[in-house]
């Protein structure tokens, strides 16, 4: 359902729902009702024209509208012509001889071993194993043969050859397991067949219907539409394998996804590097690692299948470089990226310096990343990049790996295995910003700041995030509890922290500032100033210090100190009190020292919502 | 207790008919479209809708509003025609 929601994303409303409430309840009167639908939309919106011909040893026509509305999802102004029931041969031969007759964009064929060998249901009475083991090799040759017939006749339309689904309705399935000619076996020759002529015949793909159906289960089957109308699916079954015949033929009309543009903390590994440091990071064969692990390595199939993977990364580009170095079992190397963009920037500023390194269009990218608010920045900036994941949790980033169809292939060839290598990193271009795209976006994540005075409710977290924080920290000073509450019992001192929450929900105490009395009792310095590494680029530290520069005002303090101390972890706060307006009195390579004198008011930015809290002074 | 007839609503839908059909009007020999490759998509439908499913005597008394509603009852599914207080 991800993959089918995708589809139809472009879809107006009304056909939307229409669509999604046909393919939830598998109502045939709903179906009728959404194709109706779907033919009021324009040329462009219903995509490009796809006439498909089903040839098909069991009975289709009761389920053609779904498969119908399936295709037309994709979205493509999708045309399904049946063939006669059961009569393969005759008709490949009959259409490809008559004269003017248009060829479809795709053929399919769809046998199962009920009709194709029935004797295989009932062995003991069909002269098992000899006679039926001639059957089995003479039907083995008809696969050969109906291929080359289509090769003949209908040259350049892609085929789509099904395998045969293993029985529902039989009955000693144990002895069904047990000999060479036996059921299953022969369901497994018949079906090694299917996958050596697509392989040896250029156009013809394998439409692995047993696949399908073992993944489905029995709830696919229906015995009872089965006997009535030689017509074997339950109506649940119908709605997933049109579905699934649908993304079989996506590849001929849409093109595959290029780039997978992915996140690195809590993505690829367990743990934020900058924060939680190398050797805390979650990865390797011990659960919860292992996940991360599986993540890496489902990704490097993806670069060696020809998608490009970018790393973006707001991060420190030592921490991460020494990373990739030091853990042991990283199974992404630092080369498999075709473009690295690891700084403090907004993601979608460097997707779009990314696209111009690689000279491709934002709707060749996939974005893979845990944080909301990093897909929802995506989302609503650059509405062509597909977003891979739904949420954070690192099995369901791994589920969507699985799932997704965006990165489908019929084949693999050379170039896509090198293409990598292609793509020698290039110059980059400039970045546009989108100064009022990225406020629009801020806006709409409905983000309320509230400013509480550091006291018993929120100590814990303030300690916690004094001596985790190293990213967005000025000074880095790492105060015991004792520490905070001496500073808290004196009355001059200003302690804030500030709770956000989002539409995403609350995200906690996400930035704290401490400032202490100085000798001169007109001042203060400003201690301690850091922001969660998941609130950065919102502009909380904004709200945060126009907060207490009111608070000082009050108090009458006319001069604020402040300093900012270098580490190897902390540059992206490196000018902070530059863009805050302070004045430099003094700076060295691990020390600047700033001013602020008088103290005058900032304002709030306009996408944040600021308020007080119960306890603040 | 719903006050709508979820079959008369079905049928109605299901064979394109004017919103003011009788359920009497509603059977086989009366609707030229009941063929039987509407019978299967028609019972397919009912087990979609009713998440149910038929035994083979019953596919064959399917012919008709009342026949389909007196399934459905067998199946332990009443319509508000068949009951005033389920």
């Amino acid at each position: 359902m991800l993959n089918f929601r995708q589809w139809i994303h472009r879809f107006p409303d009304r056909q939307k729902a229409a669509v999604t409430a046909a393919v939830e309840s598998a109502s045939i009167a709903k179906v009728r009702h959404a194709l109706r639908l779907l033919e009021e939309l324009n040329a462009e919106q219903r995509g490009p024209a796809l006439e498909v011909e089903l040839l098909s040893t069991y009975n289709l026509e009761p389920i053609l509208p779904i498969l119908q509305l399936a295709i037309s999802c994709l979205p493509s102004r999708a045309h399904v012509r049946l063939a006669p029931l059961d009569n393969i041969e005759g008709h490949i031969a009959q259409a490809g001889s008559a004269p003017m007759r248009g060829h479809p964009n795709a053929r399919m064929i769809m046998w199962r071993l009920e009709e194709l060998l029935p004797e295989a249901l009932y062995p003991l009475s069909h002269g098992f194993p000899e006679r039926l083991a001639t059957r089995l090799d003479q039907l083995l040759e008809r696969v050969e043969r109906v291929v080359s017939l289509h090769q003949r006749n209908a040259s350049g339309v892609p085929l789509f050859l099904s395998t045969i689904p293993l029985p529902v309705h039989f009955s000693n399935p144990v002895f069904a397991a047990q000999h060479s000619v036996g059921m299953f076996a022969s369901v497994a020759r018949v079906n090694q067949k299917v996958y050596e002529v697509a392989c040896h015949n250029n156009g013809v793909h394998v439409l692995d219907v047993a696949s399908w159906a073992a993944f489905e289960g029995r709830g696919q089957a229906d015995v009872v539409l089965e006997f009535l109308a030689r017509q074997p699916l339950s109506p649940k079954g119908q709605v997933a394998f049109a579905l699934f015949v649908a993304r079989s033929l996506r590849l001929l009309i849409t093109p595959r996804r290029k780039v997978l543009a992915l996140d690195l903390d809590n993505t690829l590994w367990g743990g934020v590097v900058g924060e939680d440091g190398v050797d805390n990071l979650k990865l390797g064969h011990d659960f919860p690692g292992n996940v991360y692990l599986r993540i890496q390595r489902e990704l490097l199939e993806l670069r060696h299948s020809g998608v490009l993977l970018v790393l973006l990364s707001k991060n420190n580009e030592g921490d991460v470089r020494e990373a990739f170095a030091s853990l042991a079992d990283m199974v992404l190397k630092w080369e498999d990226f075709a473009v690295r963009r690891i700084d403090w920037n907004h993601k979608h500023e460097n997707l779009r310096a990314a696209a111009g390194e690689l000279g491709l269009g934002l709707d060749s990218f996939v974005f893979l990343d845990d944080s909301d608010y990093e897909r929802e920045q995506i989302r609503q900036l650059m509405p062509e990049v597909l977003i891979l994941n739904e949420s954070s949790d690192p099995l369901h980033i791994l589920r969507s790996l699985w799932e997704t169809d965006a990165f489908d292939s019929l084949s693999v060839s050379e170039e896509d295995r090198q293409r990598h290598h292609d793509y020698a990193v290039r110059q980059s271009r400039d970045v546009k910003a989108h100064r009022n795209d990225l406020e629009e976006f801020l806006k709409s994540l409905e983000m309320t700041a509230t400013i509480e005075e550091v006291g018993p409710r929120n100590l814990e977290r303030v300690i916690t995030m004094l001596g985790k924080t190293n990213q967005f920290n000025v000074t880095t000073r790492r105060h015991s509890r004792a520490q905070v509450q001496a500073m808290l019992e004196c009355p001059s001192s200003v302690a804030l922290a500030l709770r956000l929450r989002d539409k995403f929900g609350d995200q906690g105490i996400v930035a704290v500032l401490l400032a202490v009395a100085s000798n001169d009792p007109a001042a203060l310095v400003v201690d301690s100033f850091l922001v969660s590494c998941r609130a950065l680029g919102r502009g909380v530290e904004n709200v945060l210090w126009a907060a207490l520069l009111r608070r000082v005002h009050r108090q009458r303090v006319r001069r604020l100190e402040a300093e900012y101390v270098a580490t190897s972890k902390n540059s992206v706060v490196s000018d902070l009190y530059d863009r805050l307006g302070l004045q430099r009195i003094e700076h060295n390579s691990s020390l600047t020292r700033y001013l602020m004198e008088p103290v005058v008011p900032a304002e709030d930015p306009p996408w944040i919502t600021s308020e007080n809290g119960t306890n603040e002074r | 207790m719903s006050d709508k007839d979820r079959l008369l609503d079905l049928l109605i839908e299901f064979f394109s008919l004017p919103p003011n059909t009788l359920p009497k009007d509603i059977s086989q020999n009366a609707l030229p479209a009941w063929d039987s490759l509407t019978m299967v998509q028609l019972i397919s439908e009912l087990q979609a809708t009713f998440s149910i499913d038929f035994d083979l005597d019953e596919i064959q008394r399917l012919r008709s509003y009342d026949e389909i509603r007196t399934a459905l009852a067998n199946k332990g599914i009443f319509l508000q025609e068949t009951t005033g207080s389920a």
